[in-house]
């Protein structure tokens, strides 16, 4: 009997874990849908494009090296996100750190006369400090002074957002630019393209490693723990004698290095100088895959992959059929929205546990 | 500068950029009186001031132009409240989608109407109109500060009336705030918690519809993508140093209005514009530290009091 019950529960985790794959599925089929409804109010061959949306990135190797080089940057900040979400804080200052960690960058890179040995791991923890700073205000101002982190994180995206903007168009403004930018970067400070090609860059290999140490730090070590025990139920880590404050900050700082380097390494990779006029949303994105992936970085790298072949798409769609771009964002939001529906799909869910259940019990009885 | 800080063309800047900023920060009250954490704002204000481009746009009407933002307003606040209240979404995961899908959707139905990506301007859309009080606008200094203002800051400043007195003085705004202080408590005498958000969202939708539109039809006389660009979160920034009070988010979203005024008039200095842009940001920040700092001495004191209330005398 009790062989049963404890088999019952097991099929019960089983279940779930089947429903939270089959919303994650539910939700892109709905987003798909939505999106050829929409193209088709707006094309003239709406069947052509629709399938541009779904291989149009397969096209040819350039729109596959677009792919990547769009994954690059959401590694940081997806993996950013996850860690700092799953420590219960909904910091969404990844932006900020994203942008600012990319202000920092520059500084750095405009130096001359440094070897690039020293001069990009240097850019890199420059972004990674600024980043650091960005995220873990919030954390620290939630810890010492009690405020809620979701408002001081949207604050501090604000405030990283102008006073980056500040330091690019005052004392770094290249007058000779032509248009609103920083002094090139050096050369030196370049990251190098990976297998002969420029788009995919260093920054791949550095995004990989740094979704993998989320993913040891989270799973694998005793900080992660903390992590996850604070993320889950902040009074028993407290009263299990947890340093609640301490994992907290951080925590934090940890998710705001990345993403901070993460925006070093998409300034660094793509181009030659500052370039960003406001928010690049890869914050955002970082937290609709961390929605995606359940905090876990374990799944970022396909969930990554997913989101940037669908902005390929996107940008395949704006180049054949001029269709804007912000079509994707509508299916990103839909995607997000289903996914983090907690109880979209549950009256079925309910019923296959309690079915299985009593099935369970039935044979259960029967021995 | 501070010549221009006392002119009647500052005040105006200041209203021109104020009358938004107090409209979704009305918004954001009746959502926080709710408890619900709604960060939507700016995808309702966005998707208003569409629809109140293209409403009035096609019909000629400037009431059918407003119905339709506040329509389009009210359907995100909607779709927001049937994820978060019936599905179990988590309210922040649901605001940050919303308007995600404002910046999307609004440059679909833009691309959709006109075949162009960035703005309506090619549509015959209608402004709200400037209103001269009769009598008032004559009397000499008083009359220009006071009249001549476009109808929506006139509309802002009710709002923030109208905030207070349903906060107050009805019944429904004390079951708002009651579900918001403690739904289960509230429940367990009757009112629908459910049903109560609801309306409390509604509200606040119809509040931020009127500060999208302000935005396309008042500020600017057309819509351009992303043209809220942010102020959906001063509304939030506001609302949260002023504690939920509607006259002191008032009176901060009008603070944050005069920095952005500031900021413009730097701009066309050629000074440095970011400064007076972060302003709202920086200044809520150091407001929320004074307050937590405050309000965690407060409760280290109550807990010493409490304390020395609950050790017996002889246990020393």
């Amino acid at each position: 009997m009790g062989n049963a019950v404890k088999k019952s529960k097991d099929m019960t985790k089983t279940i779930e874990r089947r429903f939270s794959f089959l919303r994650t599925l539910f939700a892109v089929l709905i987003a798909l849908a939505i999106a050829f409804v929409l193209i088709a109010t707006v094309s003239e061959k709406p069947l052509q494009d629709f399938i541009t949306l779904l291989v149009g990135p397969l096209k040819n190797t350039s729109r596959m090296a677009t792919i990547v080089s769009k994954a690059i940057p959401l590694l940081f900040t997806g993996t950013a996100v996850c860690l700092v979400y799953s420590c219960g804080q909904i910091n969404i200052a990844a932006e900020g750190a994203f942008f600012g960690g990319a202000v920092a960058a520059t500084c750095v890179a405009i130096l001359p006369g440094i070897p690039p040995v020293i001069h990009i791991p240097l850019c890199a923890i420059a972004g990674g400090l600024a980043g650091a700073a960005v995220m873990g205000i919030p954390g620290i101002l939630r810890v010492r002074y009690n405020v809620v982190t979701i408002v001081a994180a949207l604050m501090i995206n604000y405030v990283a957002l102008y006073l980056g903007l500040y330091i690019i168009l005052n004392p770094l403004r290249d007058p000779s630019a032509g248009f609103e930018a920083s002094f090139l970067f050096s050369e030196s400070a370049l990251l190098p393209g990976l297998f002969g090609n420029q788009r995919i860059h260093l920054g791949l290999l550095v995004g990989l490693a740094a979704v993998v140490l989320g993913y040891w730090l989270l799973n694998h070590t005793a900080f992660g723990l903390q992590m996850r025990t604070v993320g889950e139920n902040e009074k028993f880590a407290t009263y299990s004698g947890m340093p609640v404050g301490k994992t907290i900050v951080f925590t934090s700082l940890i998710s705001g290095f990345v993403a901070g380097v993460g925006g070093t390494m998409e300034t660094l990779g793509n181009y030659q100088r500052f370039v960003y006029s406001g928010f690049t949303n890869h914050g955002w994105d970082g937290v609709m895959l961390a929605v995606l992936c359940h905090n876990d970085p374990k799944y970022i790298p396909v969930a990554v992959l997913f989101l940037a072949y669908i902005k390929t798409s996107a940008d395949a769609l704006n180049f054949s059929s001029k269709i804007p771009p912000e079509i994707i964002s509508v299916i990103q939001a839909v995607i997000i929205i289903f996914v983090a529906a907690e109880r979209f799909l549950a009256g079925w869910e309910h019923r296959s546990i309690v079915k299985h259940s009593k099935d369970a019990m039935s044979k259960g009885g029967a021995e | 500068m501070l010549s221009y800080i006392f002119s009647a063309n500052f005040l105006d800047a200041l209203l021109r950029m104020g009358t938004p900023l107090v409209f979704v920060g009305m918004a954001a009250v009746m959502g926080g009186k709710a408890n619900i954490l709604c960060v939507a704002y700016e995808g309702m204000m966005l998707f208003a001031a569409l629809g109140g481009a293209i409403g009035s746009a096609y019909t000629q009407s400037l009431l059918a132009g407003a119905a339709l933002g506040m329509a389009f307003s009210m359907a995100v606040a909607m779709i927001f409240a049937y994820f978060v209240l019936y599905l179990d979404t988590k309210p922040l995961l649901a605001g940050l989608a919303l308007n995600t899908l404002g910046t999307g959707g609004t440059v679909y139905v833009v691309y959709l109407l006109t075949g162009m990506k960035l703005d309506t301007s090619s549509l015959p859309s209608l402004k709200f109109p400037a209103v001269d009080i009769p009598l008032i606008k004559d009397i000499p200094i008083l009359g220009p500060i006071l009249s001549g203002h476009n109808l929506m800051t006139y509309l802002a400043f009710l709002a923030v009336a109208l905030v207070w007195f349903l906060l107050k003085k009805t019944r429904l705004g004390l079951r708002i705030q009651a579900v918001g202080q403690d739904a289960a408590a509230a429940a367990s005498v009757g009112i629908n918690v459910r049903k109560t958000k609801f309306i409390a969202l509604t509200i606040s939708s119809i509040f931020a519809a009127m500060g999208g539109m302000y935005m396309s039809m008042g500020y600017l006389p057309y819509f351009t993508a992303n043209m809220t660009a942010g102020r959906g979160f001063i509304g939030i920034a506001a609302q949260n140093l002023a504690v939920g009070h509607p006259l002191w988010t008032m009176f901060f979203a009008l603070l944050f209005g005069a920095s952005m005024a500031v900021g413009n008039m730097a701009q066309s200095y050629r000074l440095p514009s970011q400064f007076a842009a972060l302003m709202p940001y920086l200044i809520t920040l150091i407001g929320l530290v004074i307050m937590g700092a405050r309000s965690k001495k407060q409760d280290s004191l109550t807990a010493e009091a409490a304390m020395k209330l609950h050790t017996p005398a002889g246990a020393k």
